[in-house]
């Protein structure tokens, strides 16, 4: 257990310097809010209030500090913009992130390991080359332009106009497909090229390995040496890029598939609390995010264990 | 030296690969062409009208304010290669020498450090951390080209420590520090070269990942600040396409996809030809 | 030889994407706890309030809501116009004293605020005169974060100090009391004509002080009024307002709203006549920010009202002057063209030596001829073609054309495009490219307004300016743009101004020399005359004298070349022929969503009609 406590030793160490680059950034030379926040024909005297209220008139060491407590102890503090508590904010946008990408961020990562062992296993043949060709066109486009293009295909009059454009009236099972499927759908044809290449690229190094060939060699099955052997030994790999991919892509993807769609999820929270200066909000997202990929490094220390003996 | 002239032999075996090298010079050439003043020089007059369709006088039609795309879409190719440039050149640079630090070290403080600062920037979301540098430099030029260096610096960073720790435990490293050469001296003679096949894919593949991260952040109004990108006028276009005007959107995002695949299929060979087994991974 | 593991998973993955498909055309069960009886009105806004508290309702957003949730004293009838101020929660117009100090207001008795938590036993309690007191003094305690100070500031008797005593609501102030549970009265420091506009605003929509003090710093999202709606959801994209059981009774005339048969007839209100509004009993409001998103959402039937955004008038519209509807369009929708009440304008810094004034009066006086001469070389024209479509209106300086002191006859050289006078101008005061001073041009990155910004340069370019001497500069955040400017280090500003009442006041002062920067004089002008003709006016109640006083005004601000100014943009809105409903961006703003009807007979419609305003 010892290379365990380490790790979590690591982690706080990595905490500590995510706070600190992130609160130096978005707080100490962030955003300025105060002049969103006075009246017209505003005093200098009522610009000194504000600032003061929002605690600008601090030294840095205490702000940074009281960013530290409020994350330790789960306190967020309010928006500046609304008064809305921030966990408040957390708890009413984070599920709506959650059910906008998850099933994008299953899908494509599924998708992704069935066209890489399509590939691996007809490594060099033309299908290999075709799903190869195909992934890094898929690389090559970006994610502005297949949202972009997306939402012109299948949610107006110039295409197919089969789904909502924007927003996200969500009240049963049926209106959820119709405003998830087109930034499903976008997202997992960003994702699919960098997916599938990664997961081809681990398949073909997993099945040159001598316990592979000593399988092929005793005449198992195409299928049973990839089922057993290809895609059971890969899981550390794959299990690896999913956890740390699930932060990433939750906040950074939401940010612009939310901002592009008017969903009200925790990439749309934080875009306005970007634009606004609303210091809180943002000071909550950057903490939480980097506790939650910290956990996750440390959780997958604890998977890597179970997955794979060898490792030590 | 041979190995320059193995990897020209080894892409001219590769159909992709050599396309992509076509694509890439083309599009170099047009941004050496806006550079010296032949091309894309009328980017921002407004002499067009509103909207016009392609034609002679204006092969991909006009903007709103009567600009004329393709200049602006040509002039683009130039702002795509100055950010890619300066990006992929210096997080390159800062990755092989934080890398090789480390990896010469390794163990020691200085790999502590690295490693933390990697692992730190790591776990920023990537556009919150780059939207906050641009707000922290605000009216810079330079906040996003640095904002991209601050991040994309760690991969490579961490394939030169590796690469290093290999290096560092070969034969002639021993012997060049048994026989009392200075650190810093068998680091640049002798390990960093050896290094240059992880640099040079990297370096293209920063390239890559800074002209697509342009293109979101001028869409989020963070990115170019004086001038035209493909992301402003994907940006542009965005009000455009559901009224049914498409020039501004396919001409920048076809050209950017070229642009892109090119530098894809180029830093696939690159990968191929200078490290097979990496290239598996 | 074909894989087993892609073999199985792609099927299952093609029947998901299948499902998917179907479950997507299936009818979606609408709305959240809608019922089929319930009347309806969707609403689109292009932007969306950060808060609900009167108090900071600053924003069209923020007071198209506010004033649905609570009531104010006054508000603007429905169908006049030019606009007129008609009593709300207030009995009558205010009882003025001959001095024009002492204004007295009734306010309607056995009007009750919404049942809450706040109150208690969640009964809400009668308003009170008391209540209007208690919110406008908020305006003057800095723990409220107020943002309309500026609306009462030196002008009611004790309230300022009020404040520098530490604004305890139990202290009195002498100039706004309550002389009985329903008498308001207000003491003027001085006369000022504007007051009962001021209480037209969502600003002094009156809160109680339980709801205050319950919800604390939530109050912004947790509001209890006495208005027409109640607030059932709101977030950064939508709000849902549920009709107000307990609003108070008071039938719909249409005479008293100002109706006019001879143009208004088209709008089909009549069978309203003698309703008690709200008319509707649910209103859902979306902010969608993108216009392209907007519309789209209108034209499939998602929202029933939009401001139609600049890039869609060539398909709307089958004429710009007046603005006609197209017959396709027609057969769906109804269109009221509205001039906006304010405009857009582009101001210099005085402030920076550069451009404005300087100590040395040669170089004031070069400055100055800089100044007119980017003037002459703006094109007008040219930006209300590409940005409003040609329909925005022209005029010179800052009374705009929606105000009642507005000049038509004014027709101005200072719109009018002269690229000799300009150069000449440049010559003769011995500017040459080579000497022109580096513009900074300050904007907040959008797409439009960096295209204005290109469009300013390209224009510039005719008088021969360097392009490379026209700098952009950018902010991420409106907040960092209004610090920079607000601290006076931006060369050109560029700002829509809308305004607050119909009164040219508003407009004036924002080129009075005391309101500099950090008020909203953000050009920094500052001119002896102007003020002291400022101050003249400021007391006075509009009339024939008054409005020379402005006009003069006027001139000299246009003869200082202070700023590039202006133009009015007209909106187009448009709405579902199913509604019966004249909609407002100005000064009725959001009060007309309680008299929005269903339409009597939707059909009924002849090609002919033309919806003029």
């Amino acid at each position: 257990m010892k290379p365990l406590l380490r790790k979590l030793l690591q982690g706080l160490l990595l905490i500590l310097g995510v706070t600190l680059i992130s609160f130096l950034l978005m707080v100490w030379f962030g955003p300025d809010q105060t002049y969103t926040l006075i009246g017209k024909n505003a005093t200098a005297e009522q610009i000194a209030d504000i600032r003061q209220q929002l605690g600008y008139d601090q030294p840095f060491f205490k702000r940074y500090l009281d960013y530290l407590a409020s994350l330790a102890t789960l306190d967020l503090g309010t928006s500046n913009a609304s008064g809305e508590q921030v966990n408040k904010i957390l708890m009413r946008t984070v599920p709506v992130s959650l059910a906008l990408m998850v099933p994008g961020f299953i899908l494509g990562n599924l998708l992704g390991v069935a066209l890489g062992l399509s590939a691996a296993s007809h490594h060099g043949k033309w299908r290999d080359r075709l799903i190869s060709g195909l992934s890094v066109g898929g690389m090559s486009i970006s994610f502005l332009v297949v949202i972009i293009a997306f939402q012109v295909l299948l949610s107006t009059p110039y295409g197919l106009d089969l789904f909502p454009v924007r927003g996200w009236q969500v009240s049963g099972f049926g209106s959820y497909l119709q405003y998830v499927t087109v930034p499903t759908l976008a997202l997992i044809f960003v994702t699919l090229g960098y997916n599938t290449r990664f997961y081809r690229a681990v398949f073909i190094e997993e099945s040159g390995k001598d316990h592979i060939r000593t399988a092929r060699a005793y005449g198992a099955s195409n299928a049973e040496i990839l089922w057993k052997h290809v895609l059971k030994n890969s899981m550390v790999p794959i299990v690896t890029r999913v956890m740390f991919s699930i932060p990433l892509v939750v906040i950074s993807g939401s940010l612009l598939i939310e901002s592009y769609f008017g969903i009200p999820g925790i990439g749309l929270a934080t875009f306005e609390a970007i634009t606004s200066g609303d210091q809180p909000v943002l000071k909550a997202v950057v903490g939480l995010t980097a506790v939650a990929f910290v956990a996750i490094q440390v959780l997958s220390e604890m998977l890597y264990r179970l997955l794979d003996p060898r490792v030590v | 030296m041979s190995g320059r002239t193995d990897i020209l032999g080894k892409l001219k075996n590769d159909r992709a690969g050599l396309a992509g090298f076509l694509i890439v010079s083309l599009f170099f050439l047009l941004a050496l062409g806006v550079w010296l003043g032949w091309l894309g020089q009328g980017w921002s007059d407004a002499g067009g009208g509103r909207w016009e369709a392609p034609g002679a006088e204006h092969w991909f039609g006009t903007n709103v304010l009567g600009q004329d795309i393709f200049q602006r879409a040509v002039y683009s190719v130039r702002t795509a290669f100055e950010i890619g440039l300066v990006v992929a050149l210096f997080s390159t640079l800062v990755g092989a020498v934080l890398g090789a630090l480390a990896g010469w070290y390794s163990g020691s403080w200085v790999d502590g450090t690295v490693m933390w600062m990697k692992g730190v920037l790591d776990s920023i979301p990537f556009y919150l951390f780059v939207a906050a540098v641009a707000f922290a430099l605000q009216g810079q030029p330079w906040a996003m080209h640095l904002a991209m260096i601050a991040t994309f610096w760690t991969t490579t960073g961490r394939l030169v420590r590796a690469e290093v720790m290999k290096i560092k435990s070969m034969d002639y490293v021993r012997s060049a520090r048994s026989i009392g050469l200075h650190d810093s001296l068998i680091l640049a003679r002798h390990v960093l070269p050896n290094t240059s096949h992880i640099l040079l894919v990297q370096a293209t593949i920063a390239f890559v990942a800074a002209i697509k991260t342009e293109v979101i952040l001028s869409f989020l109004g963070l990115g170019v600040q004086d001038g035209v990108s493909w992301g402003l006028m994907l940006a542009e276009s965005t009000q455009e396409v559901l009224a049914g005007h498409f020039a501004n959107f396919v001409a920048a995002s076809g050209m950017l996809f070229l642009l892109l695949i090119g530098f894809n299929l180029l830093a696939d060979a690159l990968q191929d030809a200078l490290d097979p087994r990496q290239a598996a991974l | 030889m074909p894989v087993g593991a892609a073999r199985k998973l792609l099927p299952l993955l093609a029947t998901g994407a299948l499902l998917l498909q179907l479950a997507a055309c299936s009818d979606a069960p609408d709305g959240i706890e809608a019922d089929a009886a319930e009347s309806i009105y969707r609403h689109s806004m292009d932007g969306a309030p950060r808060s609900l508290d009167p108090a900071q309702a600053s924003s069209i957003y923020a007071k198209m809501l506010v004033v649905n949730l609570y009531d104010t004293l006054y508000r603007y009838k429905y169908l006049a116009r030019p606009y007129q101020l008609t009593p709300n929660l207030a009995e009558g117009l205010p009882q003025v004293s001959a001095d024009g100090l002492i204004y007295t207001i009734r306010i309607r008795p056995g009007v009750y605020f919404m049942d809450d938590p706040a109150f208690p036993g969640g009964k809400g309690r009668a308003v009170t005169a008391e209540d209007f007191v208690y919110s406008l003094k908020r305006h003057f305690d800095p723990a409220t974060r107020a943002q309309g100070a500026w609306l009462w500031q030196d002008r009611i008797v004790g309230l300022d100090q009020w404040q520098d005593e530490g604004s305890d609501y139990d202290r009195e102030v002498s100039g706004l009391r309550a002389l009985d549970e329903h008498t308001v009265q207000i003491q003027l420091i001085s006369p000022f004509p504007q007051l009962t506009h001021t209480l037209a605003q969502g600003f002094s929509a009156v809160v109680p002080r339980e709801a205050v003090q319950h919800y604390g710093r939530e109050f912004p999202i947790r509001p209890v009024g006495s208005g027409p709606y109640q607030l059932q959801s709101f977030n950064s994209s939508s709000a849902v307002l549920r009709r107000n059981a307990g609003f108070r009774q008071q039938p719909f005339r249409l005479e008293e709203e100002g109706y006019d048969p001879e143009t208004q007839s088209y709008l089909g209100l009549e069978h309203l006549e003698g309703k008690v509004p709200p008319f509707t009993d649910r209103i859902e409001v979306e902010f969608i920010a993108e216009d392209a998103a907007r519309w789209n959402t209108f034209i499939s039937g998602e929202t029933d009202f939009i401001k139609v955004p600049v890039t869609q008038f060539d398909q709307v519209l089958s004429a710009r002057d007046p603005p006609v509807l197209s017959a396709e369009m027609a057969e769906q929708f109804q269109l009221a063209a509205n001039l906006e009440s304010g405009f857009v304008h582009t101001d210099f810094n005085m402030d920076d030596r550069r451009i404005g004034y300087h100590p040395n009066p040669d170089q004031d006086a070069r400055n100055k001829a800089l100044r007119c001469a980017i003037i002459k070389a703006f094109d007008w024209q040219k930006r209300n073609d590409v940005f409003y479509y040609g329909i925005g209106k022209v005029f010179p300086g800052i009374i705009p054309p929606v105000s009642s002191e507005y000049n038509p006859e004014q027709h101005g050289v200072h719109t009018e495009r002269d690229l000799a006078g300009a150069r000449k101008l440049l010559r003769d005061s011995g500017w040459h490219a080579g000497n022109l001073p580096e513009l900074e041009y300050g904007f907040t990155s959008s797409v439009t307004e960096r295209q204005m910004f290109e469009q300013l340069r390209s224009f510039l370019a005719d008088i021969d300016y360097p392009a490379e001497k026209i700098r952009p500069l950018t902010f991420a955040t409106y907040g960092d743009y209004a610090r920079a400017y607000l601290n006076r280090e931006v060369m050109l500003t560029t700002t829509g101004w809308t305004m607050d009442y119909p009164d040219a006041e508003n407009t004036m002062q924002l080129f009075y020399g005391p309101n500099s920067s950090p008020g909203s004089n953000s050009a920094n002008y500052n001119n002896a005359e102007f003020n002291r003709l400022y101050r003249a006016s400021a007391t006075l109640p509009p009339s024939a004298m008054r409005t020379s006083i402005y006009r003069n005004m006027n001139r000299i601000l246009l003869q200082d070349c202070v700023t590039i100014s202006g133009i009015a943009r007209t909106l187009i809105l448009l709405w579902n022929r199913d509604m019966a409903m004249l909609p407002d961006r100005s000064f009725v703003g959001g009060f007309f969503f309680r008299f929005v009807g269903s339409s009597e007979d939707p059909t009924a419609y002849t090609k002919n009609e033309s919806p003029r305003q």
